[in-house]
């Protein structure tokens, strides 16, 4: 019975998916709310889907309704794939995926550079800000893959600028240490030979490199090594659960350094899972977050309905918002389809999309160029009893360097 | 059917021939050669999306179809199969770009490579067996992962590496239909493979050992070198079938080769029928359809707008993944033996019917 029965469904799902209606606009979205990363991923998903109702409540793209359909795929790229291959098996494929992370941005890369659809995804890698292969530093390249923020790379390096002045404001001598630690794993390494060379080319000595699993766990033998060192500054490379675990394990042992991490390393959600032990991480921040004295917040709250969200969701917010300028550009000029859509992100210098004034990073993007925010707001968390709120220590201008492009 | 499907007890063979014989009867031939000419016809009329579920099938029945042989059919547990698929999927990527090999060839190689590791870590299979080899290969699944993420000159690193596209005498054959043969002629191929190598002298010597490895041993078959020849086998079909996977989606990261891989290809087997070609097969359908088929179930559920599926909200997600492992446990509740057997007794039905069996 069992086989007949999946059977039967299994014929279902196949016909189901040569049916499905036509729609004017398409949008897929991809989600991790049950993966290894949910805890990052389920705030996107929740900013992506309540940014795309909001737009639709509100006049929608020049009065047309975007169509979208999640799936969460769990970080598992297969699912990603098959969800992806659905979406283009519909009488009208979708103008643009919203992505997720590295594991859905990566299986998919070749395939939408084939069927030419914009990837809006969360995924920072410096390997996709070069859409016309002018880096000379990537090996093909990303001309549809678009993210909101500045590269892992660029980010590291923000903060590694910031912790050298730090150190000599307050009026050390010598050369402060500097340890880079994360997993073995794409997502911690995507930074780490770009941020270690700029540290030590700013005057760090590097330490060695510390290695804690993206699965969460204890990690004092790994903060106990870490004292040893002697760091002054330590970046964690790995995200969510991982550094709440890290952070415990070294409050536990008693490390004296500054810990820095990524942008999904830290939010108000590890604030509150470390407690005191997360108190004072420093990160590489392009947006602002839910209770800041920023106009762009209203419209934000307006978004989650009221409801208090992390850093994670803004950031969903802020790109989704950009996907929608520059569909509303593509609709006046030509229609919405991919290419023109494309072309919407290059209409505008240093812009915001209207409304989150203040909340999002101007951004650039160009035809060759998509590194887009090169402002970062170095800012750290502040800790107080149940309250958790943000501080910017400094505005990091990264720059273009050519040098540092792609890598 | 010598070694496709496991035999009832009563069936039994009166001369070699019929017992070497590849398929049972004359019909069962007829109709394997018809569902490969209709597998061939296919491809036209199907979506992307069906193309891509049925490209998934193919090479994860490849990779099944390894571990069946070392697992199934040699009695031995390997819990670092997706290393070796991993191995093949960089290895073709890495020998197709970097020394310009043909991708065909390229994807044969990688299989070699992956063959000469395997032959490597099944050298501690002569000394230990059952769940200590279980972790032996599980030490072998961390080495490789650890060395995919830190060999840049083969992996790519943190960036990954792309795969060229399948070509064959300048012709492309890539994008989902046409990818689509390419993988099915690989698998009849492969099956065809295996078949052959079990009803042969090397797969009798195979079930001899894990039947009885001391019957075997005193029958005179070589225990070390059978064990690591299966390895070897085994790691050959997953070096391809992670080759194929890397020229299908054109970009292999380290990221996804894990152990969650490896248990996948564990739950294939075991659900498909342990010790039966066929059942990689059905293993292999049954784990890439299922989640799509929640999938499905809860989107229809989503779409239907009652007032519960607001209460739920996102967790129907956790719902669909937990139901995952659910219709699993009870599958193998309802069918141990796996779906080789149940698709046994579908058969004898419409044999006998109108009687029951």
């Amino acid at each position: 019975m069992t086989t007949k029965t999946v059977g039967i469904a299994l014929v279902a799902s196949l016909a189901f998916a040569g049916t499905v209606q036509a729609q004017e606009l398409f949008v897929g979205i991809l989600n991790d709310n049950t993966g290894p990363t949910a805890l990052v991923g389920a705030e996107m998903a929740a900013a992506k889907q309540d940014t795309l109702d909001w737009i639709n409540a509100n006049g929608g793209i020049n009065g047309k309704k975007i169509q979208y359909e999640a799936v969460d795929y769990a970080y598992k790229a297969p699912a990603a794939i098959a969800a992806y291959k659905k979406w283009m098996s519909r009488g009208v494929p979708p103008i643009a995926v919203l992505g997720y992370g590295t594991a859905d941005t990566e299986a998919l890369s070749n395939f939408i550079n084939q069927d030419k659809v914009i990837y809006l995804s969360h995924s920072f890698s410096a390997k996709l800000t070069d859409p016309a292969g002018k880096s000379g530093a990537v090996e093909r390249p990303t001309p549809y893959n678009f993210f909101h923020g500045p590269s892992y790379s660029d980010g590291c390096r923000a903060v590694v600028t910031w912790a050298m002045e730090d150190w000599k404001s307050k009026g050390n001598k010598g050369k402060p240490k500097f340890a880079f630690t994360g997993d073995n794993h794409p997502f911690a390494n995507s930074p780490r030979a770009a941020c270690l060379k700029h540290a030590e080319e700013i005057g760090f000595e590097i330490v060695p490199a510390i290695q804690y699993s993206m699965r969460p766990g204890d990690f004092k033998a790994q903060c106990i090594t870490l004292r040893e060192t002697g760091a002054e500054y330590t970046y964690l490379g790995n995200t969510g659960d991982s550094n709440v675990a890290m952070l415990r394990s070294c409050a536990s042992v008693g490390v004296k350094t500054r810990f820095m991490t990524n942008i999904y390393g830290y939010s108000e959600i590890e604030m509150k899972a470390a407690g005191d032990a997360a108190n004072g991480v420093v990160i590489p921040l392009h947006i602002k977050w839910w209770n800041a004295d920023v106009s762009g917040a209203k419209l934000l709250h307006k978004i989650s309905k009221g409801v208090q969200r992390s850093t994670f969701y803004t950031a969903s917010v802020c790109s989704v918002m950009y996907l929608k300028e520059a569909m509303e550009w593509a609709d006046k000029n030509g229609g919405i389809t991919a290419e023109n859509v494309r072309k919407g992100m290059y209409q505008k210098k240093d812009w915001v999309p209207a409304g989150l004034e203040g909340l999002c990073a101007p951004a650039t993007w160009t035809a060759e160029d998509h590194r887009n925010v090169t402002q970062i707001s170095v800012s750290e968390g502040i800790i107080n009893g149940d309250k958790y709120s943000w501080r910017v220590l400094r505005e990091v201008n990264i720059g273009r360097e050519a040098r540092w492009w792609g890598q | 059917m010598a070694a496709l499907v496991p035999r009832p007890s009563g069936d039994f063979r009166t001369s070699y021939i019929a017992d070497k014989a590849i398929f049972p009867s004359r019909n069962s031939a007829i109709i394997c050669v018809l569902g490969i000419l209709v597998l061939m016809a296919a491809p036209p009329f199907l979506s992307p999306y069906q193309l891509s579920l049925g490209i998934y099938i193919g090479i994860y029945a490849i990779a099944a179809l390894g571990l069946n042989i070392l697992t199934g059919f040699s009695g031995q547990i390997s819990l670092g199969h997706s290393a070796f698929f991993g191995l093949g999927a960089f290895g073709s990527t890495y020998l197709s770009n970097r020394h310009g090999m043909p991708v065909p060839l390229s994807i044969f190689c990688s299989g070699l490579i992956a063959t000469f590791i395997g032959l490597f870590v099944g050298i501690p299979a002569a000394r230990i067996k059952g769940i200590y080899l279980a972790i032996a290969t599980l030490a072998s699944q961390f080495l490789l992962e650890d060395f995919f993420s830190r060999a840049s000159w083969f992996t790519g690193g943190a960036a990954g590496a792309f795969a060229k596209p399948y070509s064959i005498f300048g012709y492309q054959l890539s994008g989902d239909r046409l990818y689509s043969y390419v993988v099915l002629i690989h698998l009849i191929v492969l099956f065809l493979f295996a078949t052959n190598v079990l009803r042969s002298r090397t797969g009798r010597a195979l079930v001899a050992i894990r039947d009885h490895y001391l019957s075997a041993e005193i029958m005179g078959i070589n225990l070390t070198g059978y064990r690591v020849l299966a390895f070897g086998i085994s790691t050959f079909y997953a070096g391809v079938a992670g080759a194929l996977m890397a020229h299908f989606t054109g970009f292999v990261s380290a990221e996804s080769i894990n152990i969650l891989l490896s248990i996948q290809f564990f739950a294939m087997i075991i659900i498909g029928g342990l010790g039966s070609v066929m059942g990689s097969i059905l293993g292999a359908i049954f784990i890439v359809l299922l989640p799509e088929t929640l999938e499905f179930v809860v989107h229809a559920f989503r779409a239907t707008g009652w007032p519960v599926v607001a209460q739920i909200g996102s967790s129907l997600d956790f719902i669909k993944e937990a139901s995952i492992g659910l219709v699993i446990i009870l599958f193998l509740i309802v069918e141990p033996r796996g779906l080789a057997h149940r698709w046994q007794y579908i058969k004898a039905y419409w044999k006998l019917y109108p009687f029951a069996h």
